[in-house]
């Protein structure tokens, strides 16, 4: 698989990726992934995209370990991780976001994220200060105190970006992070995934229909179509790749039509 | 202030223990065991909250830990020399034993442990509606056990002779015993943990918290927690039956956590007291009571059915409990009001940028 402009990274994290190798699913003869291979690398984004139904989802849950593929394997720098449970996954260094947050909606905003680091073994006053840098970051410093519950949706994806930060990943998988986002917001956003993978140097996966973002931030994109893998290739690429225009694009107008 | 707010959330219900044993030493000898029985409810309640409350998943089986605590402080308390006449039956290691009723609470801590740790390996895979059915089995297991095997207790019979050595004193040191282990475990990594995982068990576990985990922590401890209000439960009556901690018990303390609210220790200790009070005002309704000229009789049976349309109205009309399932916090409008104004002021100065 090629890895455009990645290559002069590769050295310095040599053998670490997140790696799906021809992972395969299927729900009761449903084949929802077929034979798919994604690699992640530390410090870049990879972009994930295709109609809904394509296996996006999917694919995040047995990466992140929320569901175990039918055939395949995932390698998480170097270990075998398919049989890992989440929870393992994520003290080795894979985090996630998940398509409506899923905040601690009864925690504070504060504790939100602590508790993260925390999960991960952190003590409490490292996390207490991991918080207050990663609340400073994501712009909700002012906020720290109220209850996750009372962030209003942009506040919430970006809250939902710290918790996965705080437990010090080495890949973050997102979800449709600009999912319900307002247009003029999402640009911040994309400034925040820049930060995962300058700043934190991390490896990002990130599913998302919003073209704008994705074409901003990634260095690769990845197409999925009916649970096979359709085109990889750089943002250029990608938007010169006509049949991919027919089994995505299209389909993504309808969609955000039919979302606004 | 925000600083003294820990302090004054663990200071608020161990004062209104304390105060509860006061009061009841200055009452009649026929009713202080209406304080004691409010303050040793305290004590089960707490240990049902440091479970129910913290992960969020029912359980109908922590009565089986206080069960084991009263019966194994009680059957090690009995003097040797009517033990070998009463208990006849026992395993020889507990018929020619007998220990001081201190070591007799910290045994019943000990057996309610390892009891919810060895339950709880298997069914804290469970949640929500299996959890509940599972952990009432063991209930209903625990309940036979004690009724019917005689090696390890009075079976069927009564267990007498247990000396009385729960006064108001030791009641209440052993409840702020319990609320202080609530407490530190609330604020430990593990307390916080297991909170997140009740929030959202995926988003939990996605952050590497490990939810089998943490829910066994909890309930290994409320397990301690309730032996340890078994034990005092047994000392304070002197005789028990497997009866005496089974289903009624059950009953009464989750509607005392369900109406002070199951998510705080506040609530757990606040639903205790007021319910306590309720319920032994009943009971003697039930038997014919003076109020001033008039006289309350009220028909067998009237004390529960109460106690069951208030649980079931309160889940109704406010399901958070009288707490709100909210720590104690001193009432501060005037400062909320401030606060709530900066943080608008502050949100119109972010607005231009």
């Amino acid at each position: 698989m090629p890895v455009p402009d990645a290559s002069s990274d590769q050295g310095r994290w040599p053998g670490e990726s997140l790696r799906a190798t021809a992972v395969s699913r299927s729900y009761e003869g449903v084949q929802a992934l077929r034979e798919v291979t994604v690699e992640v690398h530390r410090h870049e984004v990879v972009g994930l995209i295709g109609p809904n139904g394509a296996g996006k989802s999917t694919l995040v849950n047995l990466m992140s370990g929320f569901d175990r593929p039918t055939s395949g394997a995932i390698e998480l720098d170097g270990h075998d991780v398919t049989r890992w449970p989440a929870h393992r996954r994520g003290r080795k260094g894979l985090a996630r976001t998940f398509q409506h947050s899923r905040s601690f909606r009864g925690l504070s905003v504060r504790e939100n994220v602590e508790v993260a680091a925390i999960g991960v073994g952190a003590r409490p006053r490292d996390a207490r200060r991991r918080a207050t840098e990663l609340l400073e970051l994501l712009g909700l410093a002012a906020r720290a105190d109220a209850p996750a519950a009372s962030l209003p949706h942009g506040d919430e994806r970006r809250l939902g970006v710290a918790r996965a930060l705080a437990t010090e990943p080495h890949y973050v998988l997102m979800d449709e992070p600009a999912a319900g986002l307002p247009e003029a917001e999402v640009p911040d956003f994309a400034a925040v995934v820049r930060a995962v993978r300058d700043d934190h140097e991390a490896g990002v996966l990130l599913i998302d229909h919003n073209m704008a973002l994705i074409m901003d931030v990634c260095d690769r994109i990845q197409v999925l179509d009916q649970g096979r893998m359709l085109a990889a290739g750089t943002p250029a690429e990608i938007r010169d790749n006509l049949d991919v225009a027919a089994a995505y694009l299209g389909e993504s107008a309808v969609e955000e039509e039919t979302e606004a | 202030m925000r600083r003294l707010d820990p302090w004054l959330q663990l200071a608020a219900p161990v004062l209104l223990v304390v105060a509860t044993a006061i009061v009841g030493s200055f009452t009649a000898r026929a009713t202080e065991i209406y304080f004691l029985t409010a303050i040793t409810s305290v004590a089960i309640v707490v240990a049902i909250y440091v479970f129910v409350g913290n992960s969020g998943v029912l359980s109908f089986g922590q009565i089986s830990f206080v069960a084991v605590g009263a019966f194994a402080a009680g059957v090690m308390t009995v003097p040797l020399d009517s033990k070998q006449g009463v208990l006849p039956d026992l395993f020889p290691l507990l018929r020619d034993h007998t220990i001081g009723d201190v070591s007799s609470l910290a045994l019943a801590a000990v057996v309610g442990a390892v009891f919810a740790f060895l339950v709880g390996i298997p069914l804290m895979r469970l949640s929500g509606l299996a959890a509940g059915i599972a952990t009432f089995a063991v209930l209903e297991i625990t309940h036979n056990l004690l009724r019917e095997w005689t090696k390890i207790g009075p079976g069927a019979t009564t267990l007498a002779l247990v000396p009385e050595t729960t006064d108001l004193t030791r009641a209440a040191i052993g409840t702020v015993v319990v609320i202080a282990a609530a407490f530190a475990y609330q604020r430990s990594r593990f307390g916080r943990s297991l909170r997140a995982t009740r929030e959202d068990a995926a988003a939990a576990q996605a952050v590497g918290i490990d939810v089998h985990r943490q829910r066994l922590w909890a309930f290994t401890l409320s397990g301690a927690l309730a032996g340890l209000a078994g034990g005092l439960y047994v000392h304070m009556l002197g005789s028990i039956t497997a009866d005496q901690v089974y289903l009624e018990l059950t009953f009464v303390t989750l509607a005392m956590l369900v109406i002070g609210g199951i998510t705080s220790l506040w609530g757990a200790v606040v639903g205790a007291l007021a319910v306590s009070g309720l319920d032994s005002f009943l009971s003697e309704a039930e038997q014919g009571v003076g109020v001033g000229a008039a006289t309350i009789d009220l028909p067998q049976g009237a004390r529960l059915v109460t106690l069951g349309t208030l649980m079931a109205l309160v889940l109704v009309l406010r399901p958070s409990g009288l707490t709100g399932g909210r720590e104690f916090r001193l009432p501060r409008p005037p400062r909320r009001r401030v606060a709530a104004a900066d943080g608008a002021s502050k949100e119109a100065a972010r607005e231009p940028v």
